[in-house]
């Protein structure tokens, strides 16, 4: 029977059973319907991309089934979402997604701390990148707030993997089990 | 050929090539929506999947709202139903001297063809939430495209005008405040009928009106309306009162400082005027200026004084 303390190196292994297209679309869906909750005020300003962070996450584990192309198209949804000109979501995911899978195989030998670390470097430059967009085309700096967005995000990484790895540990529970 | 890797290392194009592609086409959305707003159809087919997801996520909220509306006590019930009551009176001379005037107005407009010029037909709207862009604050209707709102509509609230409709979708609309930045509305003074451009300035909810000579006849507490050149907004809406005016004979223009009327923030129910504005003559074309005008949002092209 294994503690949680040592999820991570069980971690390691269940990813290598395929997550089904379910899960994937499911917890994008979930991640979509928390950064469509009617935010406003500085909450805004600090809410967390979950779509980015899940999105990342099976860009990580499952290079074969989320890439580029899903990521421009997630990145359209939020562009609609959050009412901002269309593309500049679309193309701040897709860079974020390249970068994923640069240095996936790098991120995924290390335990979910450093992974966080490496995870909240992509999402300052997505952060960063939306944020010199709107400059340019004119608006005015929104506030501070804005700048732990991406922070937090990044600090959602390891409950999230956590929460993401929970199917496949069971299924080879079961398998192992059987 | 020979230097092809076998079919099952075959990943299709690399990362590289995916992300010049992909990249490009975001770039090329971008400035397509931004220059030429030519992609309302595809904002507008994008929303209408990811409209149920939106509901979704707004509905644990509009309940609580819902509940707390339902378990309002009789007291503040019975204090707000006294200041309607008063509001009423107080408007009801008004009403009827406005009474008077669409009457001789009418009869005016019979004379001439086309349509009044007055705010008259409108749809009620719940402001469901703020949007979500942290860059510019907008105000999500309840009314869209089915409800016969349209982009440029002006939406205004008891006191006075809010803003403008920027973005409809097929049940949903959004409206620009009047506060933000760039946010151009064509207004007069009441009391001597001097006209200029209010335009929003983005922080701290208030408007300057730009481009007024020292000189200009504007005093703190003067009244601004719609003056209705620009054929978006009618005219006679109660737009904003002057809070400072500061003339420094240093500088050419006057600056001038102003309150809306509306409350621009705390509002639940708008109304939303739907009503066509006449046909406007084409503009004159001057030598250097040869773009067309954008039909997108009329009131955000922000007019010469």
């Amino acid at each position: 029977m294994r503690t949680p303390a040592d999820l991570t190196p069980v971690a390691r292994d269940v990813m290598k059973l395929p997550a089904g297209p379910g899960l994937i679309i499911g917890s994008l869906l979930a991640a979509y319907l928390f950064n469509a909750l009617p935010w406003s005020g500085w909450l805004l300003l600090a809410r967390p991309d979950l779509v980015m962070i899940v999105m990342l996450f099976w860009v990580i584990h499952q290079p074969g089934s989320v890439g580029q192309g899903l990521a421009f198209f997630l990145g359209l949804a939020m562009d609609v979402n959050d009412s901002m000109l269309l593309g500049q979501h679309a193309l701040a995911y897709v860079l974020v997604a390249y970068g994923a899978q640069v240095i996936r195989v790098r991120i995924l030998s290390f335990p979910l701390g450093e992974q966080t670390l490496h995870v909240a470097g992509l999402a300052i430059g997505a952060s960063l990148m939306i944020l010199l967009l709107n400059l340019l085309l004119g608006a005015d700096f929104p506030g501070a707030a804005i700048l732990l967005s991406p922070v937090i995000a990044a600090m959602l990484w390891a409950p999230i993997s956590g929460i993401l790895y929970l199917p496949g540990l069971r299924r080879m529970r079961r398998e192992s089990a059987s | 050929m020979i230097h092809d890797p076998p079919p099952f290392f075959h990943r299709g194009p690399s990362p590289l090539a995916r992300l010049t592609f992909f990249s490009l086409v975001a770039i090329a959305i971008m400035i397509a929506d931004h220059r030429f707003g030519a992609l309302e159809a595809l904002r507008l087919s994008l929303s209408v999947l990811v409209h149920p997801l939106q509901q979704a996520a707004a509905a644990p909220a509009a309940m609580l709202g819902r509940l707390s509306d339902y378990f309002t006590s009789q007291d503040r019930l019975l204090k707000e139903n006294q200041e309607l009551k008063t509001k009423l009176l107080e408007y009801a001379a008004d009403a009827q001297k406005a009474q008077l005037l669409a009457t001789e107005q009418k009869h005016l407009a019979d004379m001439s063809p086309g349509r009044s010029r007055y705010a008259t037909d409108g749809v009620l709207a719940e402001m469901l939430s703020y949007g979500r862009n942290p860059f510019t604050r907008k105000l999500v209707l309840d009314k869209g495209l089915s409800q016969g709102v349209q982009s440029g509509m002006p939406v205004i609230d008891a006191d006075g005008v809010v803003g403008q409709v920027t973005a409809v979708g097929t049940f949903t609309s959004e409206a620009t405040l009047l506060t933000e930045k760039d946010q151009a509305v064509p207004v007069m003074l009441t009391r001597n009928g001097l006209r200029a451009i209010a335009v929003g300035s983005g922080k701290d909810g208030s408007i300057d009106v730009p481009f007024m000579p020292v000189s200009a006849d504007i005093q703190n507490g003067d009244l601004f309306v719609t003056s209705g050149i620009d054929g978006t907004y009618p005219p006679g809406l109660v737009v904003a009162r002057v809070t400072a005016v500061e003339k420094n004979a240093a500088y050419v223009f006057a600056k001038i400082t102003a309150k809306p009327a509306a409350g621009v923030d705390n509002h639940r129910f708008v109304r939303i005027l739907t009503a066509k504005r006449p046909e406007l003559p084409p503009p004159p074309s001057s030598g250097d200026d040869k773009r067309p005008v954008r039909e997108k949002a009329p009131g955000r092209a922000r007019p010469r004084p």
